[in-house]
């Protein structure tokens, strides 16, 4: 076990983080009625504007932490601050994104966009107006009207981007957004991610099991450890922006990236005195 | 093969049912099995009868009740309950045991105790609506994806909203197809509990004519109810496709039991 001991709050920046995660730990209780620990002692701060992917095999938890930052679960010890305040619940300071889309089938395209800011009182026409906007940002246009059971997978992950983006969440919590899509699909989002980042330069909090895709989108990447999840490196990643997929796949310190934490997933994924295999 | 267009398959079975009547009526010379041709040619004079419309618009007005009765207790409780498993702990057995018993069984009990007016009748149409609303709301709202009531939590909607503007959403189709079989439900109930206490209605006007062997008028009463049901499902249907035309094409309707 010494050999995976967590570095405390690795890479925390000099300014006040934007997410400041102290202590968390997660235990959901088994149908057995024994408890299965989710997290365990969990810290970690994001500063804003900072991408952050968190990285691990399936089953450590990585979800779970997101969200808990999301205000969706409760953890079961330590807290989460978000701009200094606790988290207690869901608000639309944190936008989710996630892998099944949650589209809201009765609604069009549109209708999802614009979902949220009728939500908080926006009128109906102004609402619209900035949805569109937001359809045309995710290159939808000429969608607007379609029904998410008309969409293709990767079609549909860009209408949620847009549902979350139109009420302008100041983190983004993305859980395995194009982890069901194709792999040509997949980039192409992932590329599009990139170019909107690069220009609004929001939080964002991303959850993958893909090493590539962690190392070309982060600044940084939390690498977890599974049953019970542990924070076990993080990981700065320094490469220049903008990234171009192209130059990267090139760049030898790209490459070195992707195997270390490639050998630190490998490791972590076998099984391991007092844990489950 | 040729695909037949439609609306012809639905008049061969018609066709064929009503020839098989015809020829069971000539060679089985059964009492009380009226021709086609008789029965068909008593449906003019019972239609054209003010008094067999004011017996049929009582039905109609007991049913539109029970219905609608039965729909504001039942969806809000199957929706809590697909939402809140003590809820669905409490009502979850209760439902199952009340649902196989055959409400129109009920009805000499439930005029005992509410005599043999509107109330006791309406009653057991709300009964008959209530269980297969009540259990597919139940179904609907525990099947709403997680997420989407998360995604929606995070743009400030609070509990009630989610309820009501995700959760009752998300759940309507399904909801329509226990509002289908309640359409059913609400027919038989309807004319069977008009059979047993007979003020008004078009069961009690078929027994009537039973109990005075008018066999031509009791067939084509059973014709007349029979269209209702067909009508009341092409009204239903074309409010199904404005209402949840986003979910596709509908379930296949399970038999219902009274």
């Amino acid at each position: 076990m010494s050999a995976l001991a967590v570095p405390r709050a690795a890479g925390a920046p000099a300014a006040a983080p934007q997410i400041a995660i102290e202590g968390l730990s997660k235990a959901f209780r088994r149908r057995d009625g024994t408890l299965h620990a989710a997290l365990s002692e969990i810290a970690l701060d994001v500063a804003e504007g900072e991408f952050v992917s968190i990285l691990g095999p399936s089953g450590c938890g990585k979800s779970t932490l997101l969200y808990i930052v999301g205000g969706f679960v409760a953890p079961s010890a330590g807290a989460v601050r978000v701009g200094g305040a606790p988290v207690t619940g869901p608000g639309p300071d944190r936008g989710p994104v996630f892998q099944e889309f949650a589209l809201f089938p009765w609604k069009t395209v549109l209708g999802n966009v614009a979902y949220g800011l009728r939500a908080q009182g926006v009128p109906r026409r102004e609402a619209e107006a900035r949805a569109r906007a937001l359809v045309a940002q995710v290159g939808l246009s000429g969608f607007e009207a379609f029904y998410p059971k008309e969409l293709s997978g990767g079609m549909k992950q860009r209408v949620a981007l847009a549902r979350t983006l139109a009420y302008d969440p100041a983190i983004l919590l993305m859980d395995e957004p194009f982890g069901a899509l194709d792999a040509h699909t997949r980039t192409r989002l992932q590329n599009d991610l990139l170019a909107l980042w690069e220009r609004d330069r929001k939080t964002v909090l991303f959850v993958t099991h893909g090493v590539d895709e962690a190392v070309f989108l982060s600044d940084r990447v939390v690498v977890m450890t599974r049953s019970p999840g542990r924070i076990r490196a993080v990981v700065d990643i320094d490469l220049p922006r903008p990234r171009h997929r192209a130059e990267l796949l090139l760049n030898p310190r790209y490459q070195r990236h992707v195997i270390a934490l490639e050998g630190m997933l490998e490791d972590g994924d076998g099984p391991r005195p007092g844990g489950r295999p | 093969m040729r695909r037949l267009p439609a609306g012809l398959p639905p008049l061969l079975a018609l066709a064929g049912l009503l020839a098989a009547w015809e020829v069971a009526s000539r060679f089985l010379a059964l009492d009380g099995l009226p021709s086609v041709p008789a029965t068909l040619a008593a449906l003019p004079d019972l239609v054209a009868d003010p008094d067999f419309a004011r017996n049929l618009l009582a039905s109609l007005r007991r049913m539109a009740t029970g219905f609608c009765l039965a729909l504001a207790l039942a969806l809000p409780a199957g929706l809590a309950m697909g939402r809140s498993r003590t809820v669905a702990a409490l009502l979850n057995p209760l439902t199952m045991m009340v649902y196989p018993v055959p409400k129109a069984a009920l009805m000499p009990l439930i005029m005992l105790w509410l005599g043999v007016g509107d109330l006791a009748k309406t009653l057991v149409i709300v009964l008959g609506v209530s269980l297969p609303v009540l259990y597919h709301a139940y179904q609907g709202a525990r099947a709403v994806e997680e997420k989407m009531l998360w995604s929606a939590a995070a743009m400030g909607l609070s509990g009630p909203a989610r309820a009501a503007r995700v959760v009752l959403p998300a759940a309507l189709p399904e909801i329509l197809v226990g509002c289908r079989t309640g359409i059913v439900l609400a027919l038989i109930t309807m004319a069977t509990s008009e059979m047993i206490a007979r003020q008004s209605g078009i069961g009690a006007v078929l027994f009537n004519a039973l109990d005075l062997a008018q066999y031509e008028t009791v067939y084509a009463i059973i014709l007349v109810i029979g269209a209702l049901g067909v009508g009341l499902d092409v009204l239903f249907e074309g409010a199904r496709a404005r209402l949840v035309g986003w979910a596709g094409p509908p379930p296949a309707l399970a038999p219902a039991s009274a």
